[in-house]
């Protein structure tokens, strides 16, 4: 099968030629503009992998940012809300970001490659905010989404199948540590960083290298359980995880259309990433403090355990089944947990102070039916799956 | 460090010396850091030929300015000779007008009524900080609908009227009302002077309402001479603040603010020098006390783009002529000389000059304004001779192919379209200096070398002065306020916005 490339609207990632062939249901993801596999074979084997063995996924429509110069780090601690005043070579934070009015603007990874060089991911575009941010600054700051190949290898398996695949030593690679390694002749850099609340590691090279890299990691994960996975099974990973998704869980500042839909870090289950106590000034701070000094955040992100075992998409949650305080922004049957879980945003004070006689209002579709059920919920920890090897030195290997 | 200084105020310009007069009589320590020789900053005898005197609300708190004040006729020169000559007194002028233009004189007097009344009603917002919007707060609220009250208490006719006239743009209004071209030019003359807007601009009015409010709500009257020049106006009220014990430090260049913990602490001098004061006002123009003083790490994204976007080019250049004789100008007599001489025959002819303008041209017929004020006043005369100021208008500040290269062409423009009216200019010259605004920039460290720190736009004033959210003179960071021609009510020689500073500042020390 040829396709006309003039003629695609979407760009392929570096690893098309690979993820293409094992996609076996020719089901396609929009992400940022590029087109990645949606769901190669079904959607829970590739679930399945990812907590018993080893998926790889495409993460190259990843927004990546460069950002150099002598003021990086004091930049990076000025454009984040985390205190990454001591972030040492070769590791990685994660971060939210925020506007002057102390919303949040997205979320992403920080990869700190040395004191005058760091690395952004995030979900959202973020060339022109950087640079205005950076303003006053001097620095360099490059869009190098297209510049660098990402895979992510998460799992059980996922540091035995990077062994084989010729990274010596990375057990000892602590989370949020990343490390260059040399395979094959070429440069990978591998961070121990991921998106499914288990042990997994981030892939990052140069885009002539990916379909090399992508045929090793199969072949090294041979018998290890190795298979791709799309983007319908991380999307069960990361709520099982507990992590947000812009968009989905909140808004981007960049994004929203009116003002209230704009969600602060405290509203989002993201305050213990605002350090108000930051020697140094960071955007949004100023807001940030008022809104912790006077209580006037609004809402609340929490996890639910739900009832039953109908996903709450998309549900409307009721104090006393009477009164509207909240939706449910993502839900899932979890199969791992057996568990009907949820994460949902709720009008304060319920979810903090109240949270008993919560309901959720759930439409089922039955064969053209909707059913609708009552569930009564539990208000619990976001982070419903955390096994005790996703943060274990040495990391395990079989 | 020891305090010693309740007050630091950066830069000597006549606002900071009235802010500091203010202070200190409420008996605050202040330190001015003056980063020239001299203060004044652009209220200099080699930039401003004419001021207002200070309006009433301004004298009533500061300490008495002792210098004479002698009115100034405006004259719109003619190169037939039949020169417009308007002083702001009825008879006078109505006598004036009557001769050179019978059908407008009517017209004439109901315009300056009406436009008399709009200036009244806006110079009514200018001597309080301006309201905050959206901050639920009863003294903001209580401001807004005094304003509303203010401009609603003029009629519905006259409501009606200021709407219209609030965004219009001058050339309309004038070509509605008056025949006479030299009239025209001249009104329109001052309505875009200082700015960055032709008589044809949307806008251009409210620019000439601004500068009637601070001319004693008249069109030609209310500009002045001061024996001495401006300069003994600042030499005054820089008497009257050391008297007071507030202590001038020139040539003290300030490097940045201290900042500790989103509270200001001092300032740094370019020589390293600290300086303790848990309060800080700059009188700098929003722009370099941002970027410059404070430093972008201190500021919120939205708010640097919202400073960066703050218009502030200057167009308006200064020629001073050293003359070895006074020029014979064509049907005025040698006293006239020394009054505000217009050289803007029509309103197209200002148009025409504000398209080479808006392409960064120099115009090869430029607006002038100017004067040989040492006519009147032996004490401003160099090495024995008299000088002439003029003030170009309209000198691009990114003039395209850079002011170092243009200055001479600039000049021979000025002195081309000069000798319309005064043949014998060139033969008179001793000596020439241009000030263009990246002069202006340079040397009296102004963003942008605008006259005003910013244009005078109704996107730029009164709550949105220099940008919204920053518009109290008050600053994100504790303890760091503003008192320049960026902030409200603006530019001109008025000592408002140093007046209300200090006020804001003493609600808060």
């Amino acid at each position: 099968m040829s396709i006309d490339l003039t003629q695609a609207a979407l760009k392929f990632t570096p690893f098309h030629n690979r993820t293409s062939r094992a996609c076996r249901t020719n089901s396609w993801y929009r992400w940022s503009g590029y087109t990645v596999v949606a769901e190669y074979s079904t959607t829970e084997l590739e679930y399945t992998a990812t907590r018993n063995g080893t998926s790889v996924m495409d993460l190259t429509p990843m927004y990546k940012y460069e950002i150099k110069g002598e003021r990086a780090k004091e930049f990076i601690n000025y454009f984040v809300t985390r205190d990454l005043s001591e972030m040492k070579d070769n590791t990685v934070a994660y971060v939210i970001w925020c506007n002057e009015a102390g919303k949040v603007v997205d979320d992403g990874t920080v990869f700190c490659l040395n004191q005058n060089e760091f690395k952004l991911c995030c979900a959202v575009k973020m060339q022109t905010w950087l640079k205005d941010s950076a303003e006053g600054f001097d620095l360099e700051i490059n869009d190098v989404t297209d510049e660098i190949a990402a895979l992510s290898v998460q799992g059980p398996t996922s540091c035995s199948v990077l062994k084989n695949y010729g990274a010596t030593d990375l057990e000892l690679l602590k989370p949020f540590e990343s490390k260059n390694f040399t395979i094959d002749g070429y440069g990978v850099l591998i961070s121990r960083t991921g998106f499914t609340g288990d042990l997994g590691y981030e892939l990052w090279t140069n885009p002539d290298n990916a379909e090399k890299m992508w045929d090793s990691l199969m072949e090294s994960g041979k018998h290890l359980k190795i298979r791709p996975m799309g983007m319908h099974a991380l999307e069960m990973v990361r709520i099982e995880a507990g992590f947000i998704q812009t968009s989905t869980d909140f808004v981007s500042t960049e994004h929203a259309l009116r003002p209230i839909r704009m969600r602060s870090p405290y509203e989002i289950g993201m305050g213990w990433l605002v350090h108000l106590n930051k020697k140094d000034y960071f955007i949004g701070k100023r807001a940030l403090r008022y809104e912790k000094e006077n209580g006037t955040t609004e809402r609340v992100l929490v996890g639910l355990d739900i009832e039953g075992d109908k996903p709450a998409h998309g549900a409307v949650i009721y104090n006393k089944k009477k009164e509207d305080v909240g939706i449910v922004t993502a839900a899932l049957w979890s199969p791992t947990l057996k568990r009907n879980i949820a994460i949902a945003s709720l009008m304060r004070p319920y979810g903090t102070k109240i949270k008993e006689d919560i309901f959720v209002e759930i439409y089922h579709p039955e064969e053209l039916e909707y059913k609708k059920i009552w569930a009564t919920c539990k208000i619990v920890k976001r982070q419903f799956y955390s096994p005790e090897r996703r943060n274990l030195v040495p990391a395990e290997v079989y | 460090m020891t305090k010693v200084y309740d007050v630091i105020i950066i830069g000597g310009g006549h606002n900071a010396l009235v802010c500091a007069n203010v202070l200190a009589k409420k008996n605050k320590k202040v330190l001015i850091c003056e980063a020239r020789d001299t203060c004044g900053g652009l209220l200099t005898n080699s930039l401003s030929n004419f001021t207002p005197d200070f309006s009433s609300k301004v004298k009533s708190e500061i300490d008495n300015i002792s210098v004479n004040h002698t009115a100034v006729t405006s004259i719109a020169l003619s190169e037939t000779g039949h020169h417009l000559k308007l002083t702001g007194n009825f008879s006078e002028d109505k006598e004036t007008l009557e001769q050179l233009a019978p059908e407008d004189v009517d017209r004439y007097f109901k315009l300056q009524k009406k436009l008399s009344l709009f200036s009244k009603t806006l110079g009514s917002f200018m001597h309080s900080s301006p309201p905050r919007i959206l901050h639920k707060n009863f003294s903001d609220y209580f401001k807004l609908f005094k304003l509303a009250l203010n401009v609603r208490i003029m009629g519905r006719n006259n409501f009606n009227e200021f709407a219209r006239m609030i965004g219009l743009n001058i050339a309309d209004e004038l070509e509605d009302n008056f025949k006479n071209t030299l009239l025209q030019g001249l009104i329109s003359h001052d309505a875009i002077t200082g700015s960055n807007l032709g008589p044809r601009s949307p806008g251009s009015l409210i620019n000439l309402l601004f500068r009637m409010a601070n001319h004693s709500n008249s069109l030609f009257g209310g500009i002045q001479q001061v024996k001495g020049g401006v300069n003994a106006v600042i030499k005054s009220l820089e008497d009257n603040v050391i008297k007071r014990g507030v202590e001038i430090k020139t040539s003290s260049s300030v490097k940045r603010c201290i900042i500790e913990n989103d509270h200001v602490k001092g300032v740094e001098l370019e020589n390293g020098t600290l300086i303790h004061a848990d309060t800080v006002i700059s009188s700098a123009d929003p722009k370099s006390t941002y970027f410059c003083l404070l430093g972008t790490e201190h500021l919120d994204t939205d708010f640097k783009r919202r400073i960066k976007h703050y218009r502030a080019k200057g167009r308006v250049a200064k020629l001073q002529l050293t003359l070895k004789k006074v020029p014979e100008f064509t049907n005025l007599e040698l006293a006239e000389l020394s009054q505000r001489l217009v050289i803007s025959p029509s309103i197209d002819y200002i148009e025409e000059n504000f398209n080479y303008s808006k392409f960064e041209n120099l115009s090869p017929e430029p607006i002038l304004e100017l004067s040989v004020p040492s006519i009147e006043d032996d004490s401003l005369c160099k090495n024995g001779m008299h000088i002439m100021n003029i003030q170009i208008q309209y000198a691009p500040f990114n003039v395209k192919g850079g002011w170092e290269t243009k200055k001479t062409e600039c000049i021979d423009n000025v002195l081309t379209t000069l000798e319309k009216y005064a043949p014998d200019i060139r033969s008179c010259i001793a000596e020439q200096e241009l000030i263009s605004p990246n002069d202006i920039e340079k040397n009296f460290n102004v963003t942008g070398g605008h006259w005003h720190h910013g244009e005078i736009q109704i996107d730029q004033l009164f709550m949105l002065r220099p940008i919204p959210g920053a518009a109290q003179y008050k600053t994100p960071v504790t303890g760091l306020y503003m008192c320049g021609a960026g902030t409200h009510p603006g530019g001109g020689m008025t000592g408002i916005p140093g007046k209300n500073a200090a006020h804001e500042v003493l609600k808060n020390i």
